[in-house]
């Protein structure tokens, strides 16, 4: 009876996946090898919060995992730690659905904010703890303010071309019907 | 209705928290390992890389294609100005061309009278630039060779011109490379003409700096950079740039190497520099030489001939 949704939600739930090596592809192909002044926005990053708040059944937990540690390996970051923040970033968002449902776009994007600057300094507070090497404060703000001007950009294109849209009440509960 | 959705969530709840509890402990457990056990979990990393970047070579091979043909589209637009600048350049050129002509053949015939030799064993394997970093933290480019051709960690790796990098991670069919603009990056150089040696560290712009200077006041802007071989990683004596200087007074090497577009790249074969470990042995005649030697038979020959040749 549910086949139509529950082709659609695997469909979403391939396509994280794959806009993610879209991305990483698009990272990777060789048009800049000079060091640039500034930092384009992370928007795998920006893209599983948009999800993990609007539809949290899309991006379960073990996708994010694995394909976040796919793009730290090849991205040629500190393996894990990122990954790491982004899972606890996205947990927190979709505990908070249900308090999201009614509330304006505004207090989303607010709320989505902290969590990018809360992932920011823990990554730069852990690397600093292990004393890792890293980029310069200056260039991890840029990339941060990058990423939060980002989010409402992304969440319109998330709402207008992929038709992630955030469940009335009404169609959450139909979903838990199933 | 409602209780029941409760029921529901106290029950799935506890289990969803487990899992991601789990997987950011194993995710933290993976970052520490990095952190201690970095050469292992890079190793890995180079195999996971070796394993994916090749197989999408197919595909963004035209896609840098087709940016690069856009870009260069673009260019058309100012090409007549080009051209009368190419030509005031090559009439310049032709001036130069003959200069270097003149100091080839003068360059040659030193050095054969010094009878100088030189290394042998630089030979180079040329690479193509397959990808980069892809993120503005790193900067570094991924070759198409591996260790299948050889290529081990640590090798220099230069443009036509100068030095790029070092050789930092190798799969079966990719190497990456490690820019010298790299935060992670440092190469000890010697300065000419003074002498004084540095390290060129990386700090993710365009001109890394120069540090550990002895003497500040010799080093000039626009001295030559080149590399000194100490520590033995890198051959010494590949250029790298000149030394200039930015705007709060810090000396900064500007790179010979075309960062601009890195498309193919040499790396250079190196292995080891020799070291003279023992401190020479003592020189002794032969015990059953005679002594004195005997007079050679043909030295009045010789002294007969001589006066006659002057």
């Amino acid at each position: 009876m549910a086949s139509a949704p529950q082709a659609r939600l695997w469909m979403m739930r391939l396509l994280f996946p794959v806009l993610c090596f879209g991305i990483v592809f698009a990272h990777l192909l060789p048009l800049n090898t000079l060091p640039k002044g500034w930092a384009p926005p992370d928007l795998i990053l920006c893209i599983a919060l948009v999800w993990a708040t609007r539809r949290p059944d899309y991006i379960p937990t073990l996708s994010i995992f694995f394909t976040l540690l796919m793009v730290d390996l090849l991205l040629y970051r500190p393996p894990g730690l990122l990954t790491m923040l982004t899972l606890l970033g996205c947990e927190f968002l979709k505990s908070r659905v249900q308090a999201h449902r009614e509330t304006a776009f505004m207090s989303e994007w607010l709320t989505g904010a902290i969590v990018i600057s809360a992932i920011t300094l823990a990554n730069r507070m852990i690397l600093n703890l292990t004393n890792t090497e890293q980029a310069t404060l200056t260039l991890s703000m840029i990339q941060m303010i990058m990423t939060i001007i980002a989010y409402p950009l992304l969440a319109v294109f998330c709402q207008s071309v992929l038709n992630v849209r955030k469940l009335s009440p009404s169609e959450a509960d139909a979903m838990r019907g199933h | 209705m409602a209780r029941d959705r409760s029921q529901r969530e106290d029950y799935v709840t506890p289990l969803r928290r487990l899992l991601v509890g789990l997987l950011c402990l194993c995710l933290f457990a993976f970052f520490i390992v990095w952190r201690i056990d970095n050469p292992r979990v890079e190793r890995f990393r180079a195999k996971v890389v070796d394993h994916v970047v090749p197989n999408m070579d197919w595909m963004m091979a035209p896609v840098t294609g087709t940016i690069n043909l856009l870009r260069d589209f673009q260019s058309y637009q100012r090409l007549s100005e080009q051209n009368q600048e190419l030509r005031s350049e090559l009439r310049q050129m032709r001036a130069w061309k003959e200069a270097a002509l003149q100091l080839e053949q003068e360059n040659a015939r030193l050095l054969d009278l010094n009878n100088v030799r030189l290394d042998p064993k630089l030979t180079y394997i040329t690479g193509v630039v397959m990808a980069d970093s892809g993120s503005p933290f790193r900067q570094s480019v991924l070759l198409n060779i591996g260790y299948r051709d050889g290529v081990q960690d640590g090798w220099a790796a230069m443009d036509g011109i100068g030095l790029v990098g070092r050789i930092s991670g190798t799969g079966k069919t990719s190497a990456r490379v490690m820019l010298l603009t790299d935060p992670a990056s440092a190469i000890p150089v010697v300065i000419q003409p003074s002498g004084q040696s540095a390290l060129v560290s990386g700090d993710n712009s365009i001109s890394p700096t120069l540090n550990f200077l002895e003497n500040a006041d010799l080093v000039r802007p626009g001295d030559r950079v080149i590399t000194s071989g100490d520590g033995s990683v890198f051959p010494a004596g590949l250029l790298v740039g000149q030394v200039a200087q930015d705007r709060t007074g810090r000396l900064r090497v500007r790179l010979s190497a075309d960062y601009e577009r890195l498309e193919f790249l040499r790396i250079l074969r190196h292995h080891g520099t020799e070291v003279i470990n023992d401190q020479g042995g003592l020189i002794v005649p032969d015990p059953d030489a005679l002594t004195p030697r005997g007079r050679p038979q043909n030295l009045e020959l010789s002294q007969e001939a001589a006066p006659s040749d002057g």
